[in-house]
């Protein structure tokens, strides 16, 4: 309707107007970077690591009397341990690895494919028992599960091995070389077979050692130092000693966290009191992994209503001053015969030009931090749904924080016009 | 005291050129007591800010207590304001979140004198029109009357060479205009010169000498269209009286 | 003249206070923001150890695979730590003035049983050198010396914390504490040591207080100790075993050297140099030469001690700063030319521009300060909240903090914001004719 007057009255004003525009450039660039870095932390933070986290329960048994020293001991202790917690009622299942999920965190080694001349992979290494996949909650794909036979082969073979300080070779690596039955995550399975078929096939690691896929899980992650979050080999074999102690994995039935996890201490420090427990339920363990992304989420949320208060304000400010500058034209339009819709309508054409300035800025701005960002510092490309969802954002809170003030312009009475001020 | 010699001022737009003073010329001696009428539109406001230093003029030279202020910077032309010229307005012009002993202090302030001296002057000033009792009274809690007599205290503190007055009787009735009006006589008595502008005759009769403005122009009495001249006369023939 | 200014400022704010309130609030939310986000990431990368900061230099050598670098951010880099035998090589150089290697251990402490039940505690194996090369503070005792090193003598020193826990803060030296299988004696005790950040070890948690119990590092031979912190190896294993584990290429040991001047810094990257060509002959080392000798805070850099989140939320708070300046830019832009009737009169009664225009710009920054001590308050109030949780998750209280140099930061980014927001309008305001506002 009325650009033309609109228009050459923001050119006569364009500092002041033009402070708007940048306000709200700047906001939308803040604001739909911020809405990014948000939307990427809730993205990792909801990543789900293919384990029944809710119903875990982690436990480090580290002994001190020196009766632990003693292998035989040792064994029948975590034996005795197992059998004692798997007898709790509500306790659906418990193994001895050193896996824990969500500490950030593990233990690596680098593989290839049997035979091939190709790149040493580093990926995840856990020992894992014959009830390791049932307490994580973990569904093998393919092939088998661990036997309670093999486990405790290997187990006594490992130690063998350790204690006998494999002599080496004239190639550096050991003489002796070990093969071990392995079960690994499908990820890993497909970065090495690029035909994902990794069952029944063979690896070796840098010493010569042999592995080969007799199982593939179905969902593996577990964030960690190096980019290696889904790539995993468990192989048979308990995890204990005396200066490492022993840790296990107890999986409860839904639920029953609270009314398991005293039951399972009180077992434990009865079976042998020549060790301490350390009890940490998983949901403990992954909030305090994700405890920096969830202050982050929280502040950036934080700054965004802030930065929207503030540029709201801005608008506010801008209206206020602009009708109370009008106050005697608006009279004047009045007693012309305008109706208080023409009138608000007025203020808020202009708030729309001037809002729409910024948001074209906006955009420009918005993409140039975000490439900042993301070569600069981690950051991840952010999604044209996500400018144009700020867009409408800043459009609404442009017009609302347009429409009071402009409404108590459109209420001036016509009489004003006659009024000598 | 003040001597304008073919002062023009034009004020410009896109499209219109008016002349708002055009071969505009007028001396006032010290100790005058002038009065300069007109209807509106007819200049008296330019002449009142090109004569007060507020505003710049085109052509013509201005002289003032002595000294050719024509042509003279932005501070320096503050520094006269502020130092020569006492201003009088129709609507007082106080600062309003100022009480009367700060609103007079003010050009004072600017004047960068130590603050002994500012008090002693404001008192001094205060005393003379009469408020001493309402020194830390805000604008809007004094009547008209007595805000134009803090106006009028806020010049006198200055000690101006010479007093500009717009309109000073405009917005007050007639008991406190007479007020006002033997103020300004009482200090043009004690040797200060006053430029009034004015269009009421009952005011500019109190000047010793009356000069009229039309459409930017000292006009000569005799010279007048009739209408004009009516009122003129009538007023001067009040001064005569 | 300025505290006239001031004072008319005030009045000025106090005419319309609910306007003022909003000028006000918006600049103390920007303040408060940058300020917590400055001062969040200040606790990440404020040096750690001013004094010593520049002689100290952690060393790496990139004893890495041929085949491939060292996994990371950035290839170029060589490990965090070095091997064993590579510490035993660069022991023997006389070019610090101190230096050594060190490791983090997890020990059982073995306390008299009226005290408690026995324990496990992280353990740092270090050498003599270590107490003066970080001036660690003593409040009983000292240091092991360099014969403790050789011996290895079982001395041990106790952070406060644990002297309280085993001995009630009682002077402990001469006493003795039972770790793992034998027993130690106390030799000193550490007064309050609290770096913001655990700058001698950053390869595992930065931010961790330091341990509690130190003992010389020549134990872990005749005690077969087994480091507790990262291990990173690459290729094959080699003999396995505790003396294969030590003879084998995998880094984990943290080394340090104190070099007093450049000329040593210098000499000691040749001797570096000269100490890996030779490896090379060995078949060792058969990377590039890419040796480390760096400064306390080219080390923090490169171990990524300020989280890059952190750096991406101080831009964002400073942008929200910048719109908060201009926001004010808009209201005071307002407020001052609302009032050109009071400039008019002043110009009038013979107020130079300056005049006019210093008025205006001491109002702007009385609203900056207003706001920034207010932002202050606030930002004071974020970190508390940022410290409790942090407490939560890291057990350590007290790591964000407003120091002076924050304060300071934050009153020049208030002053600074009111001078920038205030300048335009301050001078459309002096700039207007006197005369235009006079005759109302």
């Amino acid at each position: 309707m009325e650009f033309g007057p609109i228009l050459r009255s923001m050119a006569r004003n364009k500092v002041r107007y033009g402070l708007i525009v940048a306000e709200v450039a700047l906001t939308l660039a803040i604001v739909v970077n911020c809405v990014n870095m948000i939307g990427d932390a809730r993205r990792e933070m909801a990543r789900s690591s293919g384990f029944d986290d809710d119903n875990i329960l982690s436990v480090r048994s580290t002994p001190f009397v020196p009766a632990f020293k003693e292998d035989g001991y040792l064994d029948a202790a975590v034996r005795k341990d197992l059998d004692a917690v798997k007898a709790i009622p509500g306790v659906v299942a418990v193994s001895n690895t050193r896996f824990l999920p969500w500490q950030g965190g593990g233990s690596s080694t680098t593989t290839r494919v049997l035979g091939s001349k190709g790149e040493f992979l580093r990926n995840q290494v856990y020992n894992a028992d014959e009830s390791t996949l049932e307490t994580l909650g973990s569904r093998l794909v393919e092939g088998r599960n661990f036997t309670r036979q093999e486990v405790e082969s290997d187990t006594r073979r490992l130690r063998e091995v350790t204690t006998s300080n494999r002599p080496p070779g004239a190639d550096g690596k050991p003489l002796e070389k070990i093969s071990q039955d392995i079960i690994v995550s499908r990820a890993f399975g497909e970065l090495l077979f690029k035909d994902g078929k990794s069952l029944g096939k063979g690896l070796e690691d840098e010493d010569g050692d042999q592995y080969r896929i007799v199982g593939v899980i179905d969902h593996f992650y577990n964030p960690y130092g190096w980019p290696i979050h889904e790539y995993v080999m468990f192989f048979p074999g308990y995890a204990r000693s005396f200066q490492g102690g022993s840790a296990y994995l107890v999986r409860v039935a839904p639920e029953k966290m609270k009314a398991v996890r005293p039951q399972v201490e009180k077992v434990l420090l009865a079976a042998n009191t020549g060790r301490n427990v350390q009890l940490r339920e998983l949901t403990e363990i992954k909030e305090r992994f994700q405890s920096q992304s969830a202050l982050l989420v929280r502040i950036l949320s934080l700054v965004i209503f802030l930065l929207l208060f503030v540029t709201s304000l801005g608008i506010v400010g801008l209206t206020v001053f602009s009708v109370a500058e009008r106050t005697r034209q608006i009279g004047t339009r009045r007693a012309l015969g305008a109706r208080k819709l023409d009138i608000l309508s007025y203020f808020l054409l202009e708030n729309w030009l001037v809002t729409s300035m910024g948001l074209v800025l906006g955009v420009a701005l918005a993409y140039a931090l975000n490439v900042a960002l993301v070569t600069r510092l981690n950051g991840t490309r952010m999604d044209a749904g996500l400018v144009i969802v700020g867009v409408g954002l800043l459009r609404l809170f442009g017009l609302a924080a347009t429409y009071f003030p402009a409404r108590k312009g459109a209420a001036v009475a016509p009489a004003v016009a006659t009024r000598n001020v | 005291m003040l001597s304008m010699k073919k002062i023009q001022k034009v004020y410009r737009t896109d499209m219109i050129e008016t002349h708002a003073l055009h071969d505009f010329s007028i001396d006032v001696t010290t100790g005058e007591f002038v009065a300069v009428m007109g209807r509106s539109g007819s200049g008296k406001t330019t002449f009142l800010n090109v004569a007060g230093l507020l505003d710049t003029f085109d052509e013509g030279t201005y002289h003032l207590d002595g000294q050719d202020v024509s042509r003279l910077s932005d501070n320096e032309m503050s520094k006269i304001r502020n130092q020569k010229i006492g201003f009088i307005f129709q609507s007082f012009n106080l600062i309003p979140d100022l009480d009367v002993f700060d609103n007079i202090d003010v050009p004072l302030r600017y004047r960068r004198l130590p603050a002994a001296d500012r008090r002693e002057r404001i008192e001094k000033a205060v005393r003379t029109v009469g408020l001493l009792s309402r020194n830390h009274h805000l604008p809007s809690q004094l009547s008209g009357g007595q805000q134009q007599r803090v106006a009028i205290a806020r010049v006198l503190a200055g000690d101006p060479k010479f007093i500009l007055a717009d309109e000073p009787t405009g917005n007050l009735d007639t008991m406190m205009s007479r007020e006002v009006m033997d103020l300004l006589e009482k200090i043009n008595d004690s040797g200060t010169t006053i430029v009034m502008v004015t269009h009421t005759p009952e005011c500019a009769s109190r000047a010793s000498r009356q000069i009229h403005l039309l459409d930017g122009e000292v006009v000569d009495l005799n010279s007048l269209p009739p209408e004009n001249a009516d009122r003129s006369s009538a007023s001067l023939a009040s001064t005569l009286q | 003249m300025l505290l006239h200014n001031l004072r008319i400022a005030w009045k000025s704010l106090r005419r319309n206070v609910t306007l003022s309130v909003l000028i006000v609030s918006g600049i103390a939310l920007g303040i408060a923001v940058s300020t917590t986000f400055a001062a969040f990431r200040h606790a990440f990368s404020k040096d750690p150890i001013p004094q010593k900061s520049d002689v100290l230099r952690y060393v790496r050598l990139d004893s890495w695979d041929p085949l491939k670098p060292y996994p990371g951010d950035d290839p170029s880099r060589p490990p965090t730590q070095i091997t064993y035998r590579d510490m035993q090589g660069l022991m023997k150089s006389t070019i610090p003035v101190r230096q050594g290697g060190m490791f983090v251990s997890n020990f059982y402490v073995y306390p008299d049983p009226k005290v408690g039940r026995p324990f496990r505690e992280l353990t740092r194996l270090c050498f003599s050198d270590f107490f003066p090369m970080f001036d660690v503070p003593f409040q009983y005792g000292s240091g092991w010396d360099r014969k403790a090193d050789a011996g290895p003598d079982p001395v041990v020193v106790l952070s406060q914390e644990m002297n309280h826990k085993l001995f009630g803060g009682a002077n402990s030296v001469g006493r003795t504490v039972r770790l793992a299988d034998r027993d130690f004696r106390v030799v000193g005790v550490l007064a309050g040591w609290r770096p913001n950040v655990r700058f001698y070890d950053l390869t595992q948690n930065q931010i961790a207080t330091p341990e509690n119990i130190y003992i010389p590092f020549n134990l872990l031979r005749p005690m077969q100790i087994r480091t507790n912190g990262n291990t990173d190896g690459w290729g094959t294993s080699g003999a396995s075993g505790f003396e294969g584990f030590l003879q084998s290429e995998v880094c984990w040991i943290q080394y340090w050297v104190e070099l007093p001047n450049e000329k040593s810094a210098g000499a000691y990257l040749d001797f570096l140099n000269a100490y890996v060509l030779e490896q090379k002959k060995t078949g060792r080392f058969q990377r590039p030469l890419n040796n480390r000798l760096s400064t306390v805070s080219e080390w923090m850099t490169d171990a990524g001690v300020v989280p890059k989140q952190a750096t991406a939320m101080l831009i964002v708070s400073l942008l929200f700063l910048a719109v908060c300046a201009v926001n004010l830019v808009g209201l005071l832009l307002g407020k001052f030319l609302a009032r050109g009737g009071e400039v008019g009169v002043r110009r009038a009664l013979g107020a130079s521009r300056a005049d006019i225009f210093l008025q205006h710009i001491v109002e702007c920054e009385l609203i900056a300060v207003l706001g920034g001590a207010i932002g202050i308050l606030l930002s004071l109030g974020a970190l508390a909240a940022m410290n409790a949780w942090l407490k939560t998750i890291a057990a350590r209280g007290g790591f964000f903090r407003l120091d002076l140099s924050m304060i300071l930061l934050s009153v020049g980014l208030s002053l600074a914001a009111g001078l920038v927001a205030g300048i335009y309008p301050a001078w459309r305001t002096c700039r207007l004719a006197p005369a235009m506002h006079l005759k109302v």
